[in-house]
């Protein structure tokens, strides 16, 4: 798999981290069920503590692309399809646009159910 | 694709022709030997020594000449035919193989020549004990000298490497691949089986020691190699290639970007390479896991390419070769 990293982006550290997976996951880099390298492994090519990198992942788990297995590391969740990865971006991207124009998530949400 | 070796065919045709005549001069020598000294020689000649000074074993001298001569030929021969079309031409191995066999089979004839000469019977003739010594030396010595030569006669320059991956300043890309080979994992973990349980029987005295401490021991080193060699993982980063086997990720062979000439992706079989696991063959060094994409670098001052069979290698060389353009190394 491949993963990039902005080094002009300004978000925070484990963020990137989450969004250079998610992307992995959206383009079909690493598909449901496959092993991701480990956190060490991870923090050691991307220059990165293994702190933040885990933060980044947590945060994946958190959101069911990725899942934390005893005995057979972290493994890409079965119900993380592409599609979904693609998913998780583009709301994040529409959070993000939304916040810059001034409306909070409440006024997002309600947007979301008028469209419906 | 894995027919890349192009250049130095001047040089293969005169390795071919000197491999030929070799062969053809150690079988002369070998047959010639008893017969230009029959006259000293008795009628049976003393060929083998079990330990003692006392020979257990003759030849009359017709078949102590003829039958060595035959071994070599039929081994030169037999080692000289392409059994499968998917070797490569230029194996270097070849002479490798019978640079050392012709240096022994001329050793023991001169020494069992010399043994038997100017002896009435053949059951005076003694054992030749330093000869022995120094034909294995020199043995030794063929066998490094032939490799040295072959390596420098099959070397090639490597191919061209996979075009650059698109690499903004501004970006870090690292690529991860693994490859495992579930026989060679089983295999293992049935020999680490085999292994506690001979240890096992051992605490236990279930069987005589002299007989459970080889099946252990064995068994043990079986299952520690077979483990380390069924799986590999490979990584791309700014610090380089980095290769490691084994679940525990040791031993690793690491290189710089810069210490790297080129990296390109191959499609490779076991049948190429002799086989499974750490593989030398003309093709330089295979990690094979199993047959297909194989990612190959070659690494800077080397003469032969390093490679290892991993999944999606084409996407790793191109980001290694982008990695090289970026960091400028010697020599550019």
């Amino acid at each position: 798999m491949l993963l990039r990293l902005d080094t002009t982006d300004t978000r925070p550290l484990h963020e990137q981290v989450a969004a250079a997976i998610r992307r992995a996951i959206a383009e079909g880099e690493c598909r449901a069920g496959e092993r991701l390298p480990s956190a060490r492994d991870l923090s050691a090519a991307l220059d990165l503590n293994v702190n933040t990198v885990l933060r980044g992942l947590r945060e994946l788990r958190d959101e069911g692309l990725l899942e934390f297995r005893r005995g057979r590391g972290i493994t890409v969740a079965e119900g993380a399809s592409a599609p979904r990865s693609g998913l998780r971006i583009k709301v994040r991207e529409l959070v993000a646009e939304a916040s810059r124009l001034g409306y909070s998530r409440t006024d997002l949400i309600d947007m979301i159910r008028e469209s419906s | 694709m894995t027919d890349g070796h192009d250049g130095g065919h001047g040089r293969r045709r005169a390795v071919r022709w000197a491999l030929v005549g070799g062969t053809a001069a150690v079988a002369a020598l070998v047959a010639g030997l008893p017969w230009l000294q029959r006259d000293r020689l008795p009628d049976r000649l003393a060929t083998h020594w079990s330990g003692g000074p006392a020979p257990d074993g003759s030849m009359p001298l017709w078949s102590a000449s003829v039958v060595p001569a035959a071994v070599w030929l039929v081994l030169a021969l037999a080692l000289s035919v392409r059994w499968r079309r998917s070797w490569t031409g230029p194996r270097s191995w070849l002479p490798i193989a019978l640079a050392p066999t012709g240096v022994v089979l001329v050793g023991a004839q001169i020494s069992i020549v010399r043994a038997n000469l100017d002896r009435a019977d053949w059951h005076q003739a003694r054992q030749p004990g330093w000869w022995i010594a120094v034909t294995l030396a020199l043995a030794a010595a063929a066998g490094v000298l032939a490799w040295r030569l072959a390596v420098r006669a099959t070397a090639t320059a490597p191919l061209a490497g996979t075009p650059e991956l698109d690499l903004a300043r501004d970006e870090r890309l690292v690529w991860f691949s693994h490859t495992a080979n579930p026989w060679l994992q089983s295999l293992s973990a049935v020999a680490g089986l085999v292994a506690v349980g001979a240890a096992l029987g051992l605490v236990l005295g279930l069987a005589p020691a002299a007989t459970l401490w080889p099946v252990c021991a064995g068994c043990a080193v079986l299952a520690l190699a077979g483990s380390v060699s069924s799986s590999v993982r490979a990584k791309v980063s700014e610090a380089g290639l980095e290769i490691s086997f084994g679940p525990l990720g040791w031993p690793a062979r690491r290189w710089t970007p810069d210490a790297l000439e080129s990296a390109r992706a191959e499609r490779r079989l076991p049948s190429q390479v002799g086989g499974w696991g750490y593989r030398l063959s003309g093709l330089g060094t295979t990690v094979m896991l199993r047959a297909g994409d194989c990612l190959v670098v070659r690494p800077r001052g080397r003469r032969s390419d390093f490679a290892v069979s991993v999944d999606d290698a084409e996407r790793g060389a191109a980001l290694l070769n982008a990695l090289r353009a970026r960091t400028p190394g010697p020599g550019r």
